[in-house]
């Protein structure tokens, strides 16, 4: 109940980052074709459809840069309650492999503790950045929309790979979770 | 204890961590805090550090780069092209001795192009080709090897999410490491097949032979796979032409896969939840190590390690020949152990300064270059060599008759075949630098 409640949240996550993402890989795309299209036509090579596409104010998304930052950071944040859940962190067992299932076990659960405080450390570091920012003011250069948007989105995201990640540790520390 | 001594003593200590089964990303994050603490005696620095590090590394518009290969190589995956890909390489090689191996290896270079990762190649082929392969009386042992060998190549071929994070670390021009890793790829591959026809020739009972097919029927086939070098073009093409930066490159390639996985009608809400899922999982493991790395790397940067070690190693006044292929030694070592991505993380900021120190009779921007390739290559024959290479276990647990001892015997052959081209390349930079 409660491991299909956490793997629902974490899957939830990472298809809204992917969304992000796929949002992302299409703003891109288009401002591309915005900013080539807009110099061919300066460059009086489409000729009249070029005069037209000028008027209509063709050119690059302004600010694609920052939307990029913003929403990468999010998405990556947001994909981290998966990778937790599925154990998908690269490391290596070829030393521990002989020294027998209680051992990898208990390896397993310490690391699994240590990696849930990291990540919540890592949540409350990003609550107090984002108040820095909030207090600065700050904003991006081009579309000028307060940083700590782009923190409080990612921060909403690291708050539930906390949640995860200390489900995860929760369940190794009682047993309940092997592999 | 000085910054120096620590920054020593943490070396040790992080292999520790790594080999008692850490996370990688944990280990060097927990060894970069430490040693922030105690060489700024309190924790003032790296909690401020956190405050706005976690999230700049996140937030970095070179990095973005990444997820949206990753992306791009999981829409590829469920385009079809991998099919038509070695359709195509197999109606031109089938009915040769060895040929429907060697349309593998081809098949994968193909594939290589619009898939930035080696695990990704050699599982997504092998779905296509073993079962060809096994059809046509080509032994277990050697058509696993084959995969395995021929999957290495996708990191290899540009794009590669390898050679995005060494041209980071070491601020040289992405499109630039992209160029130069073409050649090396296509001799990767041409050396594959060399060592398919060797092999076969040693043990001419594990190849079986194809039906000849006709020329039309060949150039029909190769017709299917257009899509692939439109791809590919557009994506190394733009990127190295100056038409958009890298990032803007990834994504113009995961809008081609994924309409060309759209197109091909594969991609239905199941498949694309999945790739979803995969690229999340991918993209979390990459970055967290990233995230430690980062960490890692400053407190490294201000024990002054890497400076200390490389003016050592010049003073000394080895041969620069020497050092290099002691390195490179050193990697196909740890390749045996430890994934790429986070080999060249926690060791081209310590590697890359000494080399950079040394004297090879070329700019720094060339030396990094031919380095760069060189060391993607030693990583990359990690995943093959056994007993612990990523690629084998792969491959060996889609072909379940086939007992892992006859991949390994086989796969050495084509290990045999990276260490030749190593050293060719070594011997003759030119050959990695000659668009450069």
């Amino acid at each position: 109940m409660l491991h299909k409640a956490t793997q629902k949240l974490a899957q939830f996550m990472a298809l809204l980052g992917g969304a992000v993402l796929c949002l992302l890989v299409l703003i891109v795309c288009v401002s591309i074709s915005g900013r080539e299209l807009s110099d061919l036509a300066y460059g009086g090579a489409l000729g009249g459809v070029g005069e037209w596409l000028i008027a209509r104010g063709i050119g690059p998304i302004l600010g694609d840069f920052e939307l990029v930052e913003a929403g990468v950071a999010f998405a990556i944040f947001a994909f981290l309650p998966l990778t937790q859940l599925s154990g998908a962190h690269a490391k290596v067992d070829v030393f521990t492999s002989g020294l027998g299932e209680g051992f990898n076990r208990a390896l397993a659960t310490f690391w699994s503790v240590v990696m849930a405080l990291i990540i919540v450390l890592i949540t409350w570091r990003l609550f107090i950045g984002m108040q820095d920012k909030i207090g600065y003011g700050e904003t991006t250069y081009l579309i000028q929309f307060p940083i700590w948007w782009a923190y409080a989105a990612s921060l909403g995201a690291a708050i539930t790979a906390s949640i995860v990640s200390l489900y995860c540790a929760a369940m190794r520390v009682t047993g309940q979770r092997h592999e | 204890m000085s910054d120096l001594a620590l920054g020593y003593l943490s070396f040790p200590v992080l292999l520790l961590l790594i080999f008692l089964r850490a996370p990688i990303g944990l280990a060097m994050l927990l060894c970069g805090i430490g040693g922030l603490w105690l060489a700024t005696d309190g924790t003032t620095v790296f909690m401020a550090r956190l405050k706005s590090e976690v999230f700049s590394t996140f937030s970095s518009y070179n990095l973005s780069i990444i997820p949206m290969f990753l992306l791009m190589g999981q829409f590829a995956t469920h385009s079809g092209m991998s099919r038509s890909l070695f359709k195509a390489a197999e109606a031109w090689l089938g009915h040769r001795k060895g040929g429907m191996a060697m349309a593998a290896v081809g098949a994968c270079a193909g594939f290589g192009a619009i898939c930035g990762s080696s695990l990704a190649t050699a599982a997504t082929m092998s779905k296509v080709a073993l079962p060809e392969l096994r059809k046509y009386g080509y032994s277990g042992g050697f058509s696993t090897a084959t995969l395995a060998a021929g999957g290495t190549l996708g990191i290899l071929i540009p794009p590669s999410v390898i050679l995005v994070i060494y041209a980071i670390l070491t601020e040289q021009n992405i499109a630039k490491l992209f160029v130069a890793a073409i050649i090396p790829g296509i001799l990767a591959a041409l050396g594959y097949m060399i060592t398919i026809a060797i092999y076969v020739r040693i043990y001419p009972d594990q190849a079986g032979i194809k039906e000849r097919i006709s020329y039309p029927a060949r150039i029909k086939a190769m017709g299917a796979v257009w899509p692939v070098l439109l791809v590919f073009g557009l994506v190394v093409g733009g990127i190295y032409n100056g038409w958009f930066t890298p990032t803007e490159g990834a994504a113009v390639g995961a809008m081609g896969t994924g309409l060309i996985a759209f197109f091909s009608g594969s991609l239905n809400w199941p498949v694309f939840r999945q790739s979803i899922f995969e690229t999340a999982t991918g993209t979390g493991m990459i970055f967290f190590i990233v995230l430690g790395a980062a960490f890692y790397n400053g407190f490294l940067a201000l024990s002054q390690v890497p400076q200390e070690l490389s003016a050592f190693v010049t003073e000394q006044e080895f041969s620069p020949w020497m050092v290099m292929v002691l390195i490179l030694v050193f990697y196909l070592v740890l390749g045996c152990l430890m994934d790429s991505l986070s080999m060249i993380l926690l060791t081209v900021p310590i590697f890359w300064p000494v080399i950079s120190g040394l004297d090879y009779g070329m700019t720094t921007e060339e030396l990094a270059i031919w380095f760069g390739i060189l060391v993607l290559i030693v990583v990359e024959v990690g995943l093959i060599t056994p007993p612990v290479g990523m690629n084998l276990f792969i491959i060996n647990s889609m072909d379940k008759e086939t007992p892992m001892t006859a991949t390994y015997k086989a796969v050495l052959f084509f290990v045999g075949s990276d260490v030749v081209r190593v050293v060719i390349l070594l011997m003759f930079p030119v050959i990695t630098l000659v668009f450069i």
